[in-house]
């Protein structure tokens, strides 16, 4: 529904860009209340590679729950919010792989109506990158420069997989990291079960299938499982801290932070 | 009931639903022609020995068998097959001399005597084997066409334990689109693509042959007259 | 059949209690995908090409479905063919019934067939006294069971040999074995003497050729072959949707229906089958009668579903849906399961009785990468949830909800305030972090999982004590 401006020849090109960056957070709903460390880290992450970091204030929820359990009105006025916040120029970046996709394919279905409106979604959603991406695909950071150290493995969650095709950027950045053994798991992106509301309307069949998950994430024996999505890792946590199983969940963006200065020593 | 000028009430509906307005009966034929198919991948006609071995190998790997040379050479090993797979009876169509003449062959390799349909589709049938000349067979697939055109039987490589089909070199075709584009001006009541024996999958996804059709294809290719 | 769709969730619940199901699922899934995924990579030429030309060439068609159709009709009626319209499932029963009955028929066999599944032919047959006999291996052991198919490929995935072994010796009096060669033995000998004695022969259409009025029908054991050749009715049950233009628009179709069911690069059999038996012909039916059904499909034509009509069953969106894997056919509650059930169950029976089946997936968009005519099936699920909500198929519970939650999130300084309300008491609550219960409509969530409970701090006061309120803050 969208055409590319230039922020899609940009990625395209995947030159880094030589003129200073600046990038408004888009730190999510979801990090906001329940995970503030990992919007922190997210804004540690983009600063250690010179980029300016806004954090417009206004942001709440782009809308993707009421726009996935087919509350469109809802999600109308939670996106027009959105745009409103981040409506301008510059980068957009966030530690989530469905919240970016939300924004760049759900908002233009949600304003396919409203030509004015469906115009500034397209901006809008075409300044907006996933972390891993913006990280590899545009600035061109081959190290994150990470003192993180264990045996990780990743969960590829469905909308960075197949909604944004980033399946490699997570891992070369985590490869690069020397304190990082990056263990494979059987299928990494099947989903986890979670899916939003379907995980509090289909409890069950979510919990058959996040079970299903961990078992392919003990496999590994990795100590930490991580993933580029938020949603995913608040359900497999919440098994694993029920359960008791053997290995943390951590978003990705808290590996490639590296342990806050205080746990460093 | 059906209720009367029900396929003009379909059409209509649809156009309806396409166009927008609902009175305009359509015009059965009237359109234009139709999309363009799926470019399927075409490459340069291979060569007959090029086909002959592509279709052995797909065939192969449909859990088919393939025996081909000199038939006088591998007419011991036919017969024994055969006869290893129990079969009493060969089943040979009218009017196919080729089919005949292999059978003929055969007789004296085993205790094996000719079958007509009619015992094969009333009761108690002896294991038997088709022979039949093939019309068509497909390189890609590995596939062995037989339709009903000019009064041909299609039963002995239906309702039979073991299917032989001759493939003579020369039938050999690149695609299914080769045939098709041959019959599809008059097409015959039947055409059948045949690519390997009759398998079921559906106890517990084990693999096994001879679910209605024959458990045994055996591609006899045969040399061009 | 009688749709069970509402009752999803009580469905689910029987699924996921019954292991040899889960067991039966997992083996049967795990090897469709894995001989589709061998079959792509040894696809002769660009799958993703291939993919894109059947999709552009089922959406062509379906723009100009009335065309096409009126042309397969007269194509078919040419050759001595009769063709039958049904607008419902209701008039489709009607009138096979009614051919059955003119046509003397005392027996029918039957080769797969959605379509039929669909209308419920079979127990509108038995009904009139007519008997019918489902012939493909999967429908057959079923059918004996009394069981609707759980996978459009393998309609018995759920059945263990022995329990198959059960059914063989109970219902049909033979010696018990759970050999599988032999179950299988039993099935032809028994099976032969139906084909060679039932008046008419049932099937169903992978495809309707236009250009010629021809069915094509895939099958594998040979049983479609038998039930189109040997008796001496043959009757097509299709929905209006299989129409394609050209007989050239067949072998690419078929290249990607087997080679993404089964991994096959083609099925054991393809009949391409036109009109009635020649003056002359060795065999074949001297009576064809196809029966058409619309059954709500010219209504979804119309709008944003209408890819959904672009499906060939061919099975690969269940094989790769976690969900399916999870729970299997039945508890879908109806004759399509897994992504395209949730999709056309819908659509054919209306969200009053489906509309628990949109819900029933995390949209994991895995379904849409393996369609090979590129259903978007995540976002037509999607367009559904949204119809729900607008047909008032939502609990007051959670429209309220999401209200709240809109208003909620209208303003950013409110949702700090509750952020943070909501994190200290939670952290009053719940000492070590975890929430181990939430209430109602959420309850389910916390059954087997913990939930985090709020931060004290949220990001949001966080950043702003770290780093003031700048400018572009606001
Ligand atoms: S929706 Fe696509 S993948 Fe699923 S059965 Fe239909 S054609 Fe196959």
């Amino acid at each position: 529904m969208c055409e590319h401006g230039e922020f899609a020849s940009l990625i395209l090109g995947g030159m880094a860009p030589s003129a200073p960056v600046t990038a408004s957070l888009f730190f999510t709903c979801l990090a906001d209340a329940l995970y503030p460390n990992v919007a922190l880290a997210t804004a540690t992450v983009l600063e250690r590679f010179g980029v300016t970091v806004r954090v417009p204030l206004s942001q709440t929820c782009c809308g993707q729950p009421a726009y996935n359990s087919g509350h469109r009105k809802e999600a109308r006025k939670m996106a027009a919010g959105f745009l409103r916040a981040f409506d301008g120029d510059g980068y957009i970046v966030t530690p989530s792989g469905s919240c970016a996709v939300m924004v760049k394919e759900m908002y233009p279905v949600l304003f396919r109506n409203e030509p004015r409106m469906l115009d500034l979604a397209c901006s809008v959603g075409e300044r907006v990158f996933e972390l891993s991406q913006f990280l590899v695909d545009v600035l061109g950071v081959t190290d994150p420069l990470s003192a993180f150290k264990g045996k990780v493995t990743l969960h590829d969650s469905c909308h960075l997989v197949r909604g944004l095709g980033v399946r490699e950027q997570p891992r070369r950045l985590l490869r690069a990291i020397p304190g990082v053994e990056l263990v494979e798991m059987e299928d990494s992106d099947r989903c986890c079960g979670f899916g939003g509301v379907f995980s509090v309307k289909n409890p069950h069949i979510s919990c058959a299938m996040v079970e299903k998950k961990i078992e392919r994430i003990l496999a590994t024996g990795a100590q930490y499982v991580t993933s580029g999505d938020l949603g995913c890792l608040m359900n497999i946590g919440g098994a694993v801290s029920r359960s008791g199983y053997p290995v943390q969940p951590i978003h990705l963006a808290e590996i490639l932070a590296g342990p806050p200065p205080d746990e460093e020593t | 009931m059906e209720p009367l000028g029900s396929k003009d009430a379909l059409i209509r509906r649809i156009h309806a639903a396409l166009h927008g307005h609902d009175e305009r009966a359509a015009e059965p034929g009237a359109g234009p022609p139709g999309p363009p198919g799926p470019s399927a991948p075409s490459a340069p006609p291979a060569s007959v020995e090029k086909r002959v071995a592509h279709f052995s190998e797909a065939l192969r790997s449909a859990a088919g068998t393939v025996m081909s040379g000199d038939l006088y050479a591998f007419l011991p090993a036919l017969g024994e097959a055969l006869r290893t797979l129990g079969v009493t009876a060969l089943l040979v169509p009218e009017g196919d001399p080729v089919a005949r003449e292999l059978a003929d062959a055969l007789m004296p390799l085993g205790p094996f005597r000719l079958a007509s349909t009619s015992e094969l589709l009333h009761g108690n049938s002896p294991v038997t084997a088709g022979i039949q000349s093939a019309e068509f067979a497909i390189a890609e697939s590995g596939t062995v066409v037989q339709t009903g055109r000019g009064g041909r039987t299609l039963l002995p490589g239906l309702v039979t334990e073991v299917h032989v089909a001759l493939v003579r070199p020369d039938i050999l075709v690149d695609r299914m689109e080769d045939v098709l584009s041959v019959l599809a001006a008059d097409p015959p009541r039947t055409i059948s693509f045949i690519t390997g024996p009759s398998r079921t999958g559906d106890i517990e996804q084990t693999l096994t042959l001879g679910a209605h059709g024959p458990k045994t294809l055996i591609a006899v290719i045969t040399q061009s007259p | 059949m009688e749709p069970k769709c509402h009752n999803f969730s009580r469905n689910v619940e029987q699924a996921l209690a019954n292991r040899n199901l889960q067991a039966a699922i997992s083996r049967t899934t795990g090897r469709f995908l894995e001989h589709r995924n061998a079959a792509v990579r040894s696809f002769p030429g660009d799958f993703e090409a291939a993919r894109e030309a059947a999709s552009r060439l089922k959406l062509a068609t379906l723009r100009d479905l009335d065309i096409h159709l009126s042309r397969f009709i007269e194509e078919a009626e040419r050759r001595g063919a009769t063709v039958h319209i049904a607008r419902d499932a209701a008039e489709a029963r009607d009138i096979a019934t009614r051919i059955a009955k003119d046509e003397g028929i005392a027996l029918a066999v039957k080769s797969k067939s959605m379509a039929t599944e669909e209308i419920g032919l079979n127990e509108a047959l038995e009904g009139a006294g007519i008997e019918v006999v489902e012939s493909d291996l999967g429908e057959y052991i079923i059918q004996l069971a009394g069981e609707p198919p759980s996978h459009l490929i393998a309609p018995a995935v759920h059945k263990t040999r022995e329990e198959v072994a059960r059914l063989f010796s109970e219902k049909l009096g033979e010696t018990y074995t759970e050999e599988i060669p032999e179950l299988v033995a039993i099935a032809r000998r028994r099976l032969r003497e139906k084909f060679l004695s039932a008046g008419m022969g049932i099937s169903g259409a992978n495809f309707l050729v236009a250009e010629t009025g021809s069915v094509a029908i895939v099958s594998n054991e040979a049983n479609a072959r038998m039930a189109t050749t040997l008796p001496r009715v043959h009757m097509v049950v299709a929905s209006i949707e299989k129409v394609i233009p050209l007989m050239s628009d067949l072998p690419p179709m078929l290249r990607l229906l087997t080679r993404s069911a089964t991994g096959q690069p083609i099925s054991s059999y393809v009949s391409v089958l036109t009109g009635v038996r020649r003056p002359g012909d060795a065999e074949g039916p001297s009576k064809l009668h196809i029966l058409l059904v619309d059954n709500g499909r010219s209504a979804i034509l119309r709008g944003k579903y209408r890819e959904m009509l672009k499906c060939i069953r061919c099975g690969a969106c269940l094989n790769i849906c976690p969900v399916y894997q999870t729970i299997g056919g039945h508890a879908y509650g109806w004759v399509y399961p897994g992504p395209m059930g949730s999709v056309l169950s819908p659509l054919l029976l209306g969200l009053r009785e489906a509309s628990a089946l949109p819900d029933a997936s995390t949209l994991c968009g895995a379904c849409a990468d393996v369609c090979p005519v590129k259903i978007p099936l995540p976002d037509l699920l999607l367009e559904l949830r949204a119809d729900a909500r607008a047909q008032g198929h939502r609990t007051p519970g959670e429209v309220l909800g999401m209200k709240g939650f809109a208003a909620i999130m209208g303003r950013a300084g409110i949702l700090e305030a509750l952020e943070r309300i909501g994190g200290v008491v939670c952290r009053l609550l719940f000492k070590d972090g975890k929430i181990p219960w939430l209430p109602f409509i959420l309850s389910g969530w916390t059954d087997r999982r913990d939930f985090p409970a709020p931060a004290v701090r949220p990001f949001r006061k966080l950043w702003k004590s770290k780093r003031g309120v700048l400018p572009w803050n606001r």
